[in-house]
């Protein structure tokens, strides 16, 4: 939940709220891409009667930029539609589930795809594919997992496709960092915190055993790279792809009361909701700008640029944990363009800064994960990506495994700004400086395949 | 606002309603609604007889109109069109 409830109005709309992108090389298919887009975020597993479900009114979209224009070469299209069987219960299920056509079902949730090309043209890929059903409990359905394998999709176009409840993986201590940048493991540092602690402290998940609902693609890489070639080297500019994530709602809605079945939705589809990075809007864009970035396409990002170049964080580690980030607080004074942020989250990594790396999109500022796609899947991935010489994690795409919020963190206080001034000299507090957690602080186990993200959370056993 | 579509046991939809309302906004902005069905999924947009057509009067004294059918939005300029509604939102 790297970007929930980010902003001031996307907050109050969870179902169009984008949460987590995740875009990498597929583990279990190395010659495909898989890209996970989550919504609905903080799902309580025990949520009877009304399970939580993707919105019918909302337009799902996962963008592809081929070329490093910032504009989607492909899109798919997400619309989805729920279904009763029985209105004369108050029930989501009236006996067990065993199927995804189960009689006992009975508010059941279909989806459409859609893909759109660089022209605009649109072909639907499939009319209706079936979620699984939220995890109600083991009462109520016996074989989750089973449920949710058979709700994986393949099309006839070549991708997989799944849209459902899924664990949510993401991990980031919520509760001390919103509460004046506070990193428990230094706790005894910051400037408040000081008087308060005298030992490091132990970070908490605060998103530990909540669910999500997620959007998972796995495609061909052929299909997504701009010359639609099966090979390329990772110094070829074509490697590299931009994901980014939106959800939109109709321009005008009338409700009609009691006269529900007539409520209208009608004109242009408006963004209320974008993510590529992680934590970009959530801790880079200010507050009174979080709105606008949400209605905004990529393209428009040159725009926010300056805040990324003097990020907001970078001025405060110095002051919340003194003595601690002196380098970085010269160069804050300095003023110096942080061109090393606007590499990692602007335009991407040139080639020549990281040995046998680049994910370089070009000049063209815009908040897109960027990819590239010809570096292979690790076996064992190292929580801090790229900053720990693991090519495939973090800034390049974002596996489930990576520490963004680490990795953010170890960023903006100055780790990669040596990567552009050789004479620059991170603290060595921005080395060591986490959020003391792990992809292991996620209780539910990955997935060894597609979709990855684990079986969700049961209302039963998390009440 | 997400609209459920029932199947009853034998996979029937609920009849179609066909509802005309009326809204408006406080001081400048004036409404009409006419709705036909529950197109929904807005991949056949084309078809688009019996659509709900949503008509926004977003400045009266300008008589500038918004009018928003299936996902296109139209502005056009019409003075007297634009005052008649506002008559009709106060009547």
């Amino acid at each position: 939940m790297s970007s929930h409830r980010e902003a001031p109005e996307i907050s109050k709309d969870p179902v169009a709220d984008s949460s987590d992108l995740y875009a990498f090389v597929s583990p279990d298919d190395p010659d495909t891409v898989t890209i996970i887009a989550n919504y609905v975020p903080m799902q309580l597993p025990a949520s009877g009667p009304n399970f939580f479900e993707f919105g019918d009114d909302v337009l799902y979209e996962i963008h592809i930029d081929a070329n490093g224009d910032a504009r989607p070469d492909v899109t798919y299209q997400f619309r989805f539609r729920t279904e009763l069987r029985n209105d004369k219960t108050f029930l989501y299920n009236t006996g067990q589930i065993k199927s995804l056509d189960d009689e006992n079902w009975n508010r059941r949730q279909f989806f459409s795809v859609t893909k759109v090309d660089s022209h605009g043209k649109s072909t639907v890929l499939h009319s209706k594919l079936p979620c699984p059903p939220c995890n109600v409990g083991k009462i109520s359905i016996p074989d989750y997992a089973k449920l949710a394998e058979d709700a994986v999709a393949k099309l006839k176009t070549g991708e997989k496709v799944f849209a459902g409840q899924r664990a949510d993986a993401f991990f980031v201590d919520l509760g001390s960092i919103f509460d004046l940048g506070t990193l428990r493991p230094f706790q005894d540092k910051h400037l408040v915190g000081q008087s308060l602690f005298n030992y490091a402290g132990k970070a908490v998940n605060a998103v530990d055993k909540l669910n999500v609902h997620s959007i998972a693609l796995q495609i061909p890489l052929h299909m997504v790279r701009r010359d639609g070639k099966k090979k390329v080297r990772a110094t070829d500019p074509g490697a590299v792809i931009g994901v980014w994530t939106s959800a939109s709602r109709r321009q005008v809605q009338v409700r009609q009361g009691d006269k529900k079945n007539a409520d209208v939705e009608v004109g242009p589809q408006v963004q209320v909701s974008r993510l590529g990075n992680p934590l970009v809007n959530e801790v880079v864009i200010p507050m009174a700008q979080k709105d606008l970035f949400n209605s905004l396409e990529p393209k428009e990002d040159k725009r926010f640029s300056a805040f990324v170049e003097q990020p907001e964080l970078a001025q405060l580690l110095p002051v919340l944990y003194p003595g601690l980030f002196d380098n970085l607080a010269a160069l804050n004074k300095a003023k110096t363009p942080r061109a090393d942020l606007v590499a990692v989250l602007l335009t991407g990594i040139p080639d020549g800064l990281i040995d046998g790396f680049q994910n370089t999109t070009g000049d063209t500022k815009a908040d897109m994960l960027r990819l590239n796609t010809a570096i292979p899947p690790v076996k064992a991935p190292k929580k801090f990506g790229l900053l720990d010489g693991d090519l495939a994690g973090f800034p390049n795409g974002r596996r489930i495994e990576d520490d963004v919020v680490s990795i953010s963190i170890k960023a903006v206080a100055g780790v990669t700004f040596a990567l552009v001034d050789a004479k620059f000299k991170p603290d060595a507090a921005a080395g060591l400086v986490e959020q003391g957690l792990s992809i292991k602080d996620a209780s539910a186990p990955l997935l060894k395949k597609f979709p990855f993200l684990g079986t969700p959370f049961d209302g039963f056993n998390n009440p | 606002m997400s609209r459920v579509r029932y199947r009853g046991p034998a996979g029937t939809r609920l009849n179609r309603r066909r509802v005309l309302a009326i809204a408006a906004t406080a001081g400048v902005g004036v409404s009409v609604a006419g709705v036909a069905g529950l197109s929904l999924a807005g991949e056949n947009e084309a078809k688009d007889d019996g659509q709900p057509l949503v008509i926004s009067v977003r400045d009266a004294s300008k008589g500038t109109i918004d009018i928003f059918k299936g996902g296109s939005k139209k502005t056009v300029t019409n003075k007297k069109l634009a005052a008649e509604l506002v008559k009709a939102a106060k009547a």
